[in-house]
């Protein structure tokens, strides 16, 4: 049989960065399959996607799809070769409708005149041919995240795409939509289509993949049969080493109380509450999980703890202060660190250099500044003790920032908020996004400032790291924590109740107060 | 070897802006019928050159009658005899420099504020009025007739206080006016775009009536203020601390020029070096991180507008004392504020790079002003800059061109390395 695609020896180098992103790849997927590209942040699967897709010339190298030689030299000739492709930051108009937005660019017309109700119709028509079920009336500014996944794989089917690209299709998603998600890929693989995913989330691979693909720092490891490699295996050959998956730690050493949030009611982006009555204590020496689907209410609550957001009920205590009102600026000198959600818009500034982004904590008082004036010296000291302990590979005092990889970028933010051992750490989603390696050294991190004494909050939606490192784990379900759990109450299917909202009463006794 | 190249890079951005925006422009010289390069020669004499500039290479050197028949070669930039251009080139860029300073600290706090036009007319107005009522209300109280009658000591210290007072009021009002458009951001969500033009609009018919109706002096046909007292004037160079340097002799440039460069030093310094000039950058690059950070943002931007309008206002002032010495009706209008943004724009908001394009900017006015060259409009010189200002911002084109071309060469390097047997 012909293979879909058949990428030879692929070779691409990126100046600007001196990157070789792609050095001699070779890289083929059998038609009708599901094939699974995983590799660390950096590693070329997106710079090869793209590369097929046409976005990116290559400095060498040939393609070929269906077994005749082809040259993509923009997207346009991907998609005539029946290619698509759907990018891990989505692109649609949010003012547009659903049906705007999938027939842009080859909308239905009578005599140069759009027909809105025949874009919706066919939108429809081809909704329920794929059982991808849309209303497409909706503006995508009003529709979940994925159901904007879903617009994006029907743009692709529209434009009558034989191989698609998913680029990191889960990382946005629920894991009730994940599980959709899959549900749609095995369907179009059963319709005779290729998928090429794209993913550095290895049980992933094991649940929808046959095949997979690794590649490592620009180079093609090797092809391998899902059904033949293990989760650690395919680990170890992405790293280039051994990895660790279980994060190893002591039981924790609970002291004082160091954050206490008491009947905490917050509203939420379009001032309807997003945060109902939350109340909880986390203690020194302890980590404390919140767990919960995506979107109830965990970033409205950080926020609010963090002095983003205003508390509109209840009140928040750090060691004993109240600190319901302060601004950001008062609760950090009390001790408190925040590893925000989104690194590249609130956690990092990636239009300046690394001095800058990790003095913003500290720049106001001595010794990086007195009476106004940057105490130079001392704001490079900084950068260069958080480059030497977090190991960011490839940062330079005082030079920019916005080359560097996610791993590289989320060490700079920890190793800013972990500077002068904060008492209380709140990490939202700290490894979203992260290749295995940059994880696994996150939890060591956390886990060392646990054992130090730090108070932390792990806000996630990932229950695997939820359940490695949490000494105690509360659930949201809704804007409400639902229960908290710890000794041997503690197990993943717990959890999983009361992250679909449901209750232990019946099969557990009452969860003890906090 | 990187910074080099990068100072090289950053270059060659503005050096071909400058080029294509000529070659462009020629099309409207074309059609006036005149030879381009003709035009474009006596266009930079005229603006660069010293009197009597013919071609471009006089721009550098020049032959002047040695006195005994013959003539001698010279180098053209240090030749004052009668007064050198480029002095001239400078007292139109001070107010430029200043007011091009203004739109970079508000640019850099990421508030698009144009309102260095109000700001500018406000100081200016203020300025002259100060100019002339202070020294009566002084020379009144003292008893004495006028600057004339006065001793020396008295005015020593009036050359003084009088300027600095006028000045301090100038910042004074611009920088109210400035923040006024900084708190409707801050406070109100206003956009500052529109509320400074809205402003500028305001200030202009302002300082219109007053010199028509209340400040207007004479019965003169444009009507106009009163002369500031010679006790106010800043004094230029050539009438001053200069007067034995000839090159100065043609202009007005004095105290002002010093002013301005010691305000670029300050606002360098301000923007790169003070932690209030780190707020206000972090706040525009990206204000989620501001906030989460812990940066307070709107105290910041506020602080920013005040800043910019100042120096807009002691723009005016100084565009007033040591210049124009009056306000005639008219002077509103001449968008000195607006052009301090466009040079703050093609400078891409550096200190250094204002300080260049400042002249060259006066340069290419006065140029065009002067010319007078078959057909060719005086409007010339503003199409040309406007063509400057379109091409460089294709600076991201031309800087990928400019990588294109260099990673050309590296592999055709490449190549020939491999080629050579080892």
């Amino acid at each position: 049989m012909v293979n879909a695609v058949e990428m030879r020896n692929i070779r691409k180098y990126f100046s600007s960065s001196n990157v070789l992103a792609s050095d001699n790849v070779s890289f083929s997927v059998r038609q009708g399959e599901i094939h699974a590209l995983v590799g660390e942040n950096g590693a070329g699967k997106t710079t090869l996607m793209n590369i097929l897709y046409g976005l990116i010339a290559p400095d060498a190298g040939e393609i070929a799809i269906n077994g005749k030689p082809a040259r993509i030299n923009h997207p346009d000739d991907a998609i005539a070769l029946g290619i698509g492709m759907v990018h891990q930051h989505f692109k649609l108009v949010p003012s547009f409708t659903i049906a705007e937005n999938i027939m842009l660019g080859i909308e239905p017309n009578r005599a140069g005149f759009i027909d809105g109700r025949d874009e919706a119709e066919a939108v429809r028509k081809l909704g329920a041919e794929f059982g991808l079920p849309v209303n497409p009336t909706l503006r995508a500014n009003e529709i979940s995240v994925g159901m904007q996944q879903r617009v994006e794989i029907l743009k692709t089917l529209q434009r009558n795409a034989q191989i698609l690209i998913l680029d990191e299709p889960t990382a946005v998603l629920t894991p009730q939509e994940v599980r959709e998600l899959y549900g749609v890929i095995r369907k179009l693989a059963a319709s005779g289509r290729t998928i090429i995913l794209i993913t550095h989330k290895l049980l992933e691979v094991k649940d929808v993949a046959e095949r997979v693909s690794i590649m490592r720092r620009g180079q093609m490891i090797g092809t391998y049969n899902v059904a033949d490699v293990t989760i650690k295996q395919m680990a170890d050959l992405m790293v280039g080493r051994e990895v660790i998956l279980q994060v190893d730690k002591t039981p924790a050493q609970p002291g004082e109380v160091m954050l206490r949030a008491e009947n905490l009611l917050v509203a939420g982006a379009g001032g309807m509450p997003a945060v109902f009555g939350v109340s909880l204590e986390v203690r020194a020496g302890e980590i404390l999980g919140i767990a919960g689907v995506n979107g109830n209410g965990q970033t409205e609550l950080v926020e609010a703890l963090a002095g983003l957001r205003p508390v509109d009920v209840g009140t928040i205590e750090l060691a004993g202060h109240d600190i319901t009102h302060e601004p950001v600026r008062a609760r950090r000198t009390r001790g408190m660190a925040h590893i925000p959600e989104d690194r590249l818009i609130m956690g990092l500034n990636l239009k300046t250099n690394l001095d800058e982004n990790v003095v913003v904590t500290h720049y106001f008082h001595p010794p990086y500044s007195t009476r106004s004036r940057f105490h130079f010296p001392a704001v490079r000291q900084l950068a260069q003790r958080i480059i030497n302990a977090f190991q960011v590979r490839s940062a330079r005092v005082g030079e920019a920032i916005n080359t560097l990889s996610g791993g590289n970028l989320q060490k700079i933010v920890l190793g800013r908020e972990l500077d002068g051992s904060p008492q209380v750490i709140i990490a939202n989603q700290p490894t979203r996004g992260l290749d295995v390696g940059s994880i696994e050294f996150v939890h060591r991190t956390l886990v060392a400032e646990r054992d130090k004494g730090a108070a932390i909050l792990l806000v996630s939606v990932e229950l695997d790291e939820i359940m490695a490192l949490s000494d105690r784990v509360a659930v949201m379900f809704e804007g409400r924590i639902m229960g908290t759990l710890s000794g041997p109450e503690l197990t993943v299917q717990n959890v999983g109740i009361l992250m679909a909202g449901g209750m232990l009463h019946e099969t557990a006794p009452l969860p003890q107060a906090i | 070897m990187t910074t080099f190249r990068r100072s090289l890079e950053n270059l060659f951005i503005p050096f071909s802006a400058i080029v294509l925006g000529l070659i462009a422009s020629s099309i409207f010289v074309l059609m006036a019928n005149t030879n381009p390069i003709d035009a474009y020669q006596r266009l930079f004499c005229e603006g660069f050159g010293p009197r009597g500039c013919e071609t471009f290479g006089n721009l550098l050197f020049i032959g002047v009658s040695d006195g005994q028949g013959g003539t001698q070669t010279v180098f053209a930039p240090t030749y004052g005899e009668g007064g050198h251009r480029l002095a001239i080139v400078l007292e139109r860029a001070t107010p430029l420099i200043l007011t091009a300073l203004s739109a970079t600290v508000a640019f850099q706090a990421g508030m698009f504020s144009i309102g260095m036009d109000g700001q500018f007319v406000l100081g200016a107005i203020v300025a002259v009025f100060l100019g002339y009522w202070l020294p009566d209300q002084i020379y009144l109280i003292a008893g004495v007739e006028g600057y004339d009658a006065a001793p020396q000591a008295m005015r020593t210290i009036m050359h003084l206080i009088v300027p600095l007072i006028a000045m301090s009021a100038a910042m004074a009002v611009g920088a109210f006016y400035s923040w006024i458009a900084g708190y409707l951001k801050v406070k109100l969500n206003v956009n500052e775009l529109i509320s400074t033009i809205i402003l500028n609009a305001i200030a202009v018919q302002l300082v219109g009536y007053l010199v028509n109706f209340p400040l207007r002096s004479d019965f003169n046909n444009i009507a106009r203020t009163r002369r500031i007292d010679d006790s106010a004037w800043l004094i230029p160079f050539n009438r001053g601390i200069f007067a034995d340097i000839e090159w100065f002799s043609g202009a007005r440039v004095g105290v002002g020029l010093l002013i301005a460069i010691g305000a670029a030093i300050g606002v360098w310094y301000f923007l790169w070096r003070t932690t209030m000039g780190y707020e206000q950058r972090m706040a525009r690059g990206s204000s989620l991180f501001a906030r989460f950070g812990g940066i307070p943002s709107g105290k910041a931007a506020l602080r920013a507008m005040l800043i910019s309008g100042a120096l807009s206002g002691i723009a005016g002032a100084i565009a007033i004392l040591g210049v124009e010495r009056r306000v005639v009706d008219g002077f509103a209008l001449s968008g000195t504020g607006f052009e301090g943004v466009l040079v703050a724009i093609l400078a891409k908001e550096s200190v250094l790079g204002i300080l260049l394009f400042a002249p060259f900017f006066a340069g290419l006015q006065q140029g065009a002003t002067n010319l007078q060259f078959g057909n060719l409009p005086r409007q010339l010189g503003g199409i040309i800059i406007a063509f400057i200002i379109l091409f460089s911002a294709m600076e991201q084109y031309l800087r990928k061109r400019l990588a294109d071309v260099s990673e050309l060469r590296r592999a055709r390097q490449r190549k020939l390395s491999t080629e050579v047997p080892t």
